[in-house]
């Protein structure tokens, strides 16, 4: 039971720590053009249909790459801030990735909601089954059974 | 202990739906050609550029005047149909004691092409180099046509996305000189 109980804190663990490396860890992209594609995939071409301004060739969509070539170049906004410039010129529509602010913020939210209160209600079903497997008889129920094993087949 | 759980599992469902319900009535409306942009009512983004004819172009020294844009393809059939409005519109700004401004933008266009249109249809205001759709993103316009209005003090008063119809640019300038004055 103890081995057990460590081998859930390890499993535990081991979730935590991977969830804190693949949050924290440096993963942006170094050199400009790695920038510009990356501001890139993030934004939706404003014409087209489900296409990033990365992989479209509409003339709007090469306009806002553009756009962003020449912020990236000028060193002056993280890609964050040409993300808001691009949707203050454009609306949320061109985002694809959404905000973690406002109402947006539920697209994050309700999944892990979702997912916390799933594994909540599991764990206690978990937990009420396991004490009902434990529960040991009455005398009441020994008696019954001892009866029914009495009875002539 | 299923009647005591019951109802806590019915009220998150009910939360999760009241927040959907929630986002479907607030969120904005998918039409890709609404007029409305953050801009309206801000000071104009900053336009530096060149006409077609070499000729430098600053929009914030245009203060003093009403200016409009109009963003335009001279393939695009919308902005073929709205140009013989757009010609009345000039004719008539020409008579006034303060006639709006009118500049065409030029979009992912050559600069033979948009000569030859005009040479063709007629008008003669200055067309505007938009050198890798610059000016266009600058203004959000994903579409061409687009006509914008811009007061005597740069700011941002109107955008009109499509053709436009007969007289609505002419009307909606006497609306705005008779809101903001000029």
């Amino acid at each position: 039971m103890r081995i057990r109980t460590g081998l859930w804190v390890l499993l535990a663990a081991v979730f935590a720590g991977l969830l804190a490396f693949g949050t924290l860890r440096e993963g942006g992209p170094s050199t400009q053009q790695e920038r510009i594609e990356s501001v890139s995939r993030r934004l939706a071409c404003p014409t087209c249909q489900g296409e990033s301004i990365y992989v479209s060739r509409a003339p709007a969509a090469e306009s806002i790459r553009a756009e962003i070539a020449r912020q990236v170049a000028g060193g002056q906004r993280s890609d964050d801030e040409i993300i808001a410039y691009i949707e203050t010129r454009f609306g949320g529509r061109v985002l694809l990735v959404p905000r973690a602010t406002g109402l947006d913020a539920l697209v994050w939210a309700l999944p892990v909601a979702v997912f916390v209160a799933s594994s909540a209600m599991l764990g206690i079903a978990f937990a009420r089954w396991r004490r009902r497997d434990e529960e040991t008889p009455s005398s009441a129920d020994r008696r019954l059974v001892e009866r029914a094993l009495e009875e002539p087949t | 202990m299923n009647r005591r759980i019951a109802p806590f599992v019915a009220s998150f469902v009910g939360v999760v739906v009241l927040a959907l319900l929630w986002v479907l009535v607030t969120a904005e409306p998918a039409t890709p050609d609404d007029a409305y942009s953050p801009l309206v009512g801000q000071p104009a983004p900053a336009v530096v550029t060149t006409t077609i004819d070499d000729d430098t172009f600053d929009l914030s020294r245009r203060k003093g005047s009403w200016v409009v844009l109009n963003f335009f393809n001279s393939t695009c059939v919308p902005c073929i149909n709205e140009h013989d409005e757009l010609v009345a519109f000039a004719t008539a700004q020409s008579g006034l004691a303060n006639p709006a401004e009118l500049y065409t933008v030029v979009n992912d266009d050559s600069d033979v092409a948009v000569r030859d249109f005009f040479t063709r249809n007629g008008g003669g205001w200055p067309k505007l180099r938009d050198a890798n759709g610059a000016v266009a993103v600058a203004f959000g316009v994903a579409r061409v046509p687009e006509t914008w209005v811009i007061d005597p003090n740069g700011v941002v008063r109107l955008r009109i996305t499509g053709e436009l119809s007969a007289g609505l640019l002419d009307g909606q300038l006497e609306s705005l000189r008779m809101a903001f004055g000029q």
